[in-house]
């Protein structure tokens, strides 16, 4: 590199006014004998003038504005909204409740429907209970990988290895995981690789987000204790020795499953079919063709 | 640009100022009116959902940036094609001329001549050129504010910058000449 090709890569900070006071005084001291850096200078002055005398390069149309701020008003309005009735059906039920309660009248009837409520309650809430927790990991893994997809949520470790991931986890959550290592298959083309992982939060305790690319769409995986996060519901489908639920919405689909104490969810877009999910994993593993298909 | 605690307020004001800057991003991404409006108005809306999660002193205008070009990403994951080309030139919306009122009618013609030639110069130029030139040029983003959206260190935005800024001066110069050149070709 010549001296004037080191000066033109400081032509820019120069007109940034981004220069250091010694590479300021190099610079300046260049240009005074550099007749070539003198012209650069001018034309790229020039062209930082032309740019700034056309800016904005387009204006947001009047209407995208309005449409922006009802989105705006709305997207508020309907927070507050869910915020109130779910505070006004609480106290509706609650009222509903004390005022049977209160009824002169108490008859047995109720009464005997009330218990046998609580006998079938208490043979059937657990398995509910169950099923809204699970619900839970699911949405809070779909909202996981949309801040993913959204670039709200970068990878805090980008790499390729499931042994560089597995040690970047070591310690920063309350389990252990470890991502299985990559037994090479002769003659297969990879269909997923990783692209890294970062800590997220699921009900107050760290989990862990492990990222997976393929040509056309990002595939997150959300690992979290079995203590808080547990799976029920959607399309159930036995394999190897583990069950898994497949639940598929608008935008994603999510395959939920535990194993050795652990809750994983595997969220792809709706797109591609649930079987290909798994080749997340097993890609790299002898029982792959199964999954190809 | 960080962020106070009054989040609602801070974003809202936060989208007008930076509208023009976004819409022109979205623009040069997808090249297509309609879809740059779409692509404006999702990343309002994800931003305004994700407002909660985001950390105080956070960069919204890089946060903002950052939004849009993964929304667009998708989107182009999803269709699995090439972006459609779109002829840009339009009518200039009201917006556009109300902004340009103030000059004499000389200089809002030779301003709207100068955005058209520099418009299609940049739509000339590489993806990665075209979108570097706008976030830098009128996105008015620092380097390092850059490097965090596109996701690659500071010294390639400066570097890639060097050279779409080469590319897009050839491009202008049958058009638009430096004064040093101008005088030359008097001269000649």
């Amino acid at each position: 590199m010549n001296q004037c090709d080191e000066h033109h890569a400081d032509i820019l900070l120069y007109l940034d006014n981004a220069l250091t006071r010694e590479k300021l005084e190099n610079f300046r001291a260049h240009l005074e004998v550099c007749c070539d850096c003198r012209e650069r200078l001018e034309e790229e002055r020039a062209l930082s003038s032309l740019l700034r005398e056309t800016r904005p390069l387009y204006v947001a149309p009047q209407a995208l504005l309005t449409r922006i701020a009802l989105a705006a008003t709305e997207q508020a309005a309907a927070i507050s909204r869910a915020s109130v009735r779910s505070r006004k059906t609480r106290m509706q039920h609650l009222t509903r409740w004390l005022l049977d309660l209160c009824q002169p009248a108490f008859r047995w009837k109720p009464l005997a429907a009330m218990i046998l409520a609580m006998v079938l309650g208490l043979v059937f809430i657990p398995d509910a209970v169950q099923r809204v927790r699970a619900t839970d990991y699911v949405e809070a893994a779909t909202r996981i990988h949309r801040s993913y997809l959204d670039g709200i949520l970068p990878l805090q470790c980008r790499a390729r290895s499931p042994d560089e991931i597995t040690t970047w986890l070591a310690g920063k959550t309350p389990f252990h995981f470890q991502l299985p290592a990559s037994q090479s298959v002769p003659n297969s083309k990879p269909v997923y690789w990783l692209t890294g992982a970062s800590l997220v939060s699921y009900k107050g305790s760290p989990a862990a987000l492990v990222g997976y690319e393929t040509p056309t769409e990002k595939i997150s995986l959300v690992i979290a204790s079995s203590r808080s996060a547990v799976v029920a519901g959607g399309q159930q489908v036995r394999s190897g020795g583990l069950s898994f639920h497949y639940r598929s919405g608008a935008n994603f689909q999510v395959i939920t499953w535990t194993n050795h104490g652990l809750t994983y969810a595997l969220v792809s877009s709706s797109t591609d079919s649930p079987q290909r999910s798994c080749l997340v994993c097993h890609q790299d593993m002898a029982d792959q063709n199964l999954f190809k298909h | 640009m960080t962020f106070p605690p009054e989040r609602n307020l801070f974003l809202t004001e936060a989208l007008n100022e930076l509208s023009d800057g976004l819409y022109g991003y979205a623009m040069v991404l997808s090249r297509d009116r309609s879809e740059a409006e779409d692509l404006v108005q999702e990343t309002c809306v994800r931003a305004i959902q994700a407002i909660e999660n985001l950390r105080p002193g956070s960069n919204v205008k890089s946060w903002l940036f950052t939004i849009l070009r993964n929304i667009w990403l998708n989107r182009l994951r999803r269709r699995r094609t090439a972006p459609k080309m779109v002829e840009l030139d339009g009518a200039e919306s009201t917006a556009q001329t109300a902004v340009a009122a103030s000059k004499d009618p000389h200089a809002l013609y030779v301003s709207k001549v100068e955005r058209q030639l520099v418009r299609e110069a940049i739509l000339q130029l590489s993806d990665e050129f075209r979108e570097i030139i706008v976030l830098r040029e009128y996105g008015d983003l620092s380097y390092q504010e850059i490097a965090s959206i596109l996701g690659c260190p500071a010294g390639t935005v400066m570097s890639r910058l060097g050279r779409a800024r080469s590319k897009l001066r050839s491009l202008l110069s049958g058009s638009l000449r430096t004064p040093d050149r101008r005088e030359k070709g008097a001269t000649e």
